[in-house]
């Protein structure tokens, strides 16, 4: 490689390293916050904030005792500083707390956030028929379209409302799918999850637009611990969809949230996520560690599909899974996640095989860039009842630059014979002569790397809702541009 | 009792020198991997290390009809009996000796354990400049009973020097016998080696099976596993390359039935540039086998063009089988081209049925189906009566009488 072109390519990493984070600014907002740490205390001022029942801060301080005996996980490929937990502040709301029914009423500080975020809600909620469930801190502040899902029966509103409106199901179904014990972070969660989403599609129901959900960090020093609940009864159908961004802070920032799918028999569970959350500066410092654990239990017939398009978090440890219950059950891992500067991530998927005849298909897409690190890491098991089972795997990497790293740790168990399993992982670059290819009919080098990484990644990008799709292909050029593999 | 005790009253009968004394400790402070080990995830010594096993070697007789009933008939044997060499051969440019202690880099508690209490094995050395063009035979023939044996051996092959081996390890009585072997392959520039490994011991014999080879530019070694029988079997392969334009290559077919267990750990660490491996493991299992693969390829930093291939395919023929695979990648450099592979599956229905349709026996068709699907590993060794063996040996566990060598 000539001298001169090992310097064109450096200065192209370095516009790419040195393009700041376009969403790093903080909303002035009160916040009604409590003191740093965790402690019983804490756990019963979230409670009692939220004005919960009993058996919800039973919960909580079981979850509490739970997380006091378990220890903060380190097998992930990735290495952080471990966060002090009794640095981190638990529970800030914005301090008026308006329900409201028009978008009018939003605090108009809050409103230009979003409509910097280039986010206007208005136009959302006529052009893209979405409802929104705006979390911003934790607590939700705006929930469009309540009325017209109340029609079809359809229950889409925070957690907390859905404590004290429908605690039966809530009851039923909290944990069933992610257990308190189940891991550190969820441990933690189930503790002190401030707020988060909740839906029912009652039976038979097909829900009439896509349901979105918006979070952002605000409040400098506050955790983010979400908590999402969607259930969908027999022959429904859904699509929901979440993403997030963050302001520029110099300290880690901890997310640490839980989703909970339930797809009873023959529904049908689509969960979108956009994840940009901010990814720290060139030089690795701050950033948002982002330890989510979420998991969808499949009963027979039923699908849950999860597609994810992660550019953003410091330090990513995600596996969205798939428990395949019931017999015929369908599960599907879509993921593009895209690394830079030092960003560190380590995702993947579970698919638990355990009815007959179940299917799943996972595509993961990594890119690495920078002095980035990009794990795939997944679980297909295949138990002895499953017989007829099939998963199809398929994992690449591509790197940019040399001084990145791209690894798959993939697990496969099999118990029977009559599954079948393959899987198929690639790690290389772009090659020089597809870019040559495209100088020579007049493309831009830029121009040719977005028309490549777009290519590489549309498996993925096609599965997204149409207005993802676009933020998506935004949020790679931005993340993208200018490395030269 | 068990085996940990068993091993602590035999090391005190020994005048361990001090670094081998803190090579046992080490050893009995972490003791056996449990599956709590990543690298042991799947595979347990918990049945095995509870029961107990005599350490020491009582060298025993072994008439000429065993060696001629077990081994493959090479013309240059090395013969080990209970640890002692009894026959080596003599060639030009090819200096054998008995046991002779080396340091290993290796230093998991396996490997302590074979470090400090082993005194059995071989040493060979290969000058420079030297294609040698007979086979070695190595044979290992134990007759002790539940007997726990260690072999430490090395192969040092001097520049621009071409060397094939095959080697079989061979339960003589009934008993469970135990091995812990390990062997380091030294290969200087521009070498080529192979080293083609026939487990086929008896039902109830252990194998604990390492290989550690270190490769100069533009050497090339291939490790062939052939793996027919053995209760339990752990194969731990580890290639390093320093140097560029080296090659590594690995085949395994394993083909397991009632209750044997396999297990193939493979390793390659990419340290230079333009350097190439390739990987093919095929798994057959049949009655209540239990297979596990795990390859990791790792990438260096800098590392650069690197074509790294790596391919594990199983069949589950029976429905008490099971296999848990674990292809791994660890890539920290850009100009590469690595590819894993993985598929677990059945023969196909569909081939089945036009086969039969057309006379041939349900037997016999799975046979040629499985047949093929583990020739792609068993065409890459160059030794022909290595790869007569395999194919005669697959014909012998699929339980039909049909010569694949055609």
């Amino acid at each position: 490689m000539s001298e001169k072109k090992q310097q064109s390519e450096d200065q192209l990493l370095e516009e790419v390293t040195s393009s700041e984070y376009k969403y790093g600014f903080t909303t002035d907002i009160e916040s009604d916050t409590i003191p740093k740490g965790l402690s019983e205390d804490v756990v019963r001022i979230i409670s009692a904030k939220k004005n919960e029942p009993q058996w919800m801060l039973d919960y909580r301080l079981k979850a509490y005792k739970a997380w006091l005996e378990m220890e903060e996980p380190d097998w992930a490929n990735v290495s952080y500083e471990k966060p002090n937990y009794q640095d981190v502040i638990y529970y800030s709301a914005p301090k008026q707390k308006p329900v409201l029914d028009s978008l009018d009423d939003l605090d108009p500080e809050m409103k230009k956030t979003f409509d910097r975020l280039g986010i206007s809600l208005e136009e959302q909620k006529r052009m893209a028929n979405v409802a929104v469930d705006i979390v911003m801190d934790s607590v939700s502040v705006a929930n469009t379209f309540k009325e017209t899902l109340a029609e079809k029966g359809i229950i889409f509103c925070s957690i907390s409302d859905a404590i004290q409106d429908h605690p039966e199901l809530v009851k039923k179904y909290l944990s069933s799918v992610v257990p308190v014990r189940d891991n550190f972070f969820s441990a933690l969660n189930s503790a002190v999850f401030s707020d988060g989403s909740f839906c029912y599609i009652p039976k038979g129901v097909k829900c009439p637009m896509e349901l979105s959900t918006y979070f952002r960090i605000n409040e400098a020093g506050t955790g983010q611990f979400e908590r999402t609940l969607l259930i969908a009864d027999e022959g429904s159908q859904v699509s929901y969809l979440e993403g997030c961004t963050a302001p520029m802070r110099d300290e880690n920032q901890l997310h640490a949230a839980v989703v909970e799918l339930i797809a009873l028999d023959d529904a049908d569970i689509k969960y979108s996520t956009v994840q940009n959350w901010y990814p720290g500066n060139a030089e690795g410092v701050g950033g948002v560690f982002n330890f989510v654990t979420k998991r969808g239990i499949c009963h027979k017939n039923a699908k849950i599909s999860w597609t994810q398009v992660e550019t953003g978090s410091a330090v990513t440890w995600k596996y969205p899974s798939c428990i395949l219950k019931g017999d015929n059950a369908i599960g599907e891992f879509f993921s593009v996640a895209v690394t830079n500067n030092h960003q560190q991530a380590d995702t993947g998927t579970k698919m638990i095989h355990l009815g007959k005849n179940t299917k799943s298909t996972i595509i993961a897409k990594g890119i690495s860039a920078g002095k980035s690190n990009g794990n795939y890491r997944g679980l297909v098991k295949i138990s002895k009842g499953a017989t007829n089972s099939r998963n199809f795997s398929q994992c690449d990497s591509l790197l940019m630059g040399d001084k990145c790293g791209s690894h798959t740790f993939p697990y496969i168990e099999v118990k029977n014979n009559s599954s079948k399993v393959e899987h198929e992982a690639t790690t290389s670059k772009i090659g020089e002569d597809q870019i040559f290819y495209c100088n020579q009919r007049g493309i831009g080098t830029e121009a040719a790397i977005a028309l490549i990484v777009n290519g590489y990644c549309k498996d993925v990008l096609n599965q997204l809702p149409m207005e993802f799709a676009v933020e998506a292909q935004k949020l790679l050029e931005i993340s993208l541009e200018g490395s030269v593999g | 009792m068990g085996l940990i005790n068993n091993i602590k009253s035999y090391s005190e009968t020994l005048n361990l020198s001090e670094e081998k004394r803190g090579q046992l400790n080490s050893f009995l402070d972490e003791g056996f991997p449990t599956i709590k080990d990543e690298d042991w995830k799947y595979t347990s010594l918990k049945k095995i290390i509870t029961e107990d096993f005599s350490i020491e070697n009582k060298v025993g007789n072994v008439s000429d009809s065993d060696i001629t009933n077990h081994s493959l008939g090479f013309e240059n044997q090395l013969i080990f009996v209970d640890g002692k060499l009894i026959s080596s051969p003599k060639i030009k440019g090819l200096t054998i000796d008995g046991f002779t202690d080396f340091e290993s880099r290796n230093n998991n508690a396996i490997m302590n354990l074979n470090a400090s209490i082993c005194n059995n094995g071989f040493s060979i050395t290969i000058d420079k400049n030297i294609v040698i063009e007979e086979i070695i035979e190595i044979l290992f023939f134990t007759t002790t009973k539940n007997n726990f044996s260690q072999y430490r051996n090395q192969i040092t092959v001097g520049e621009n020097s071409e060397i094939k081996f095959v080697e079989k390890i061979q339960n003589l009585n009934n008993s469970t016998s135990f091995v812990n072997y390990f062997t380091q392959i030294n290969c200087d520039k521009n070498t080529n080696v192979e080293f083609n490994k026939i487990q086929n011991n008896t039902s109830n014999s252990i194998l604990i099976d390492n290989v550690d080879v270190y490769q100069k530019s533009d050497s090339t070694c291939a490790v062939n596993t052939l793996i027919f029988g053995g209760n339990f079997t752990r194969n731990n392969l580890n290639f390093e390359q320093n140097g560029s334009n080296c090659e590594s290559n690995m085949n395994g077919v394993s083909v397991l039935d009632n209750n044997q267990f396999a297990d193939n750990h493979t390793f390659v660490d990419h340290k230079s540039a333009h350097c190439r491996s390739n990987e093919m493991y095929k798994g057959v299992y049949l009655g209540k086998s239990k297979g596990v693969f795990n390859g990791k390829i790792m990438v260096r930093p800098n590392a650069q063009k690197i074509d790294a291939f790596q391919s594990n395919n199983n069949l589950l023929l029976s429905d008490d089988s099971s296999i848990d695979s674990k292809p791994q990648l660890e890539i920290y450099a850009d100009d590469v081209k690595c590819s894993h592979g993985c598929t677990i599956g059945q023969l196909d229905d569909d081939a089945l049925f036009y086969m039969r349709s057309r006379g041939i026996g349900i037997e016999e068709a799975k046979a040629v189906l499985t047949y093929a699907f583990a020739s792609e590993a068993i065409e890459n060794i160059s030794v022909e009566p290595v790869k007569l063996l395999a194919q005669n040996l697959l014909a012998q566990k699929l339980n039909v009488d049909l010569d694949f060598s055609l």
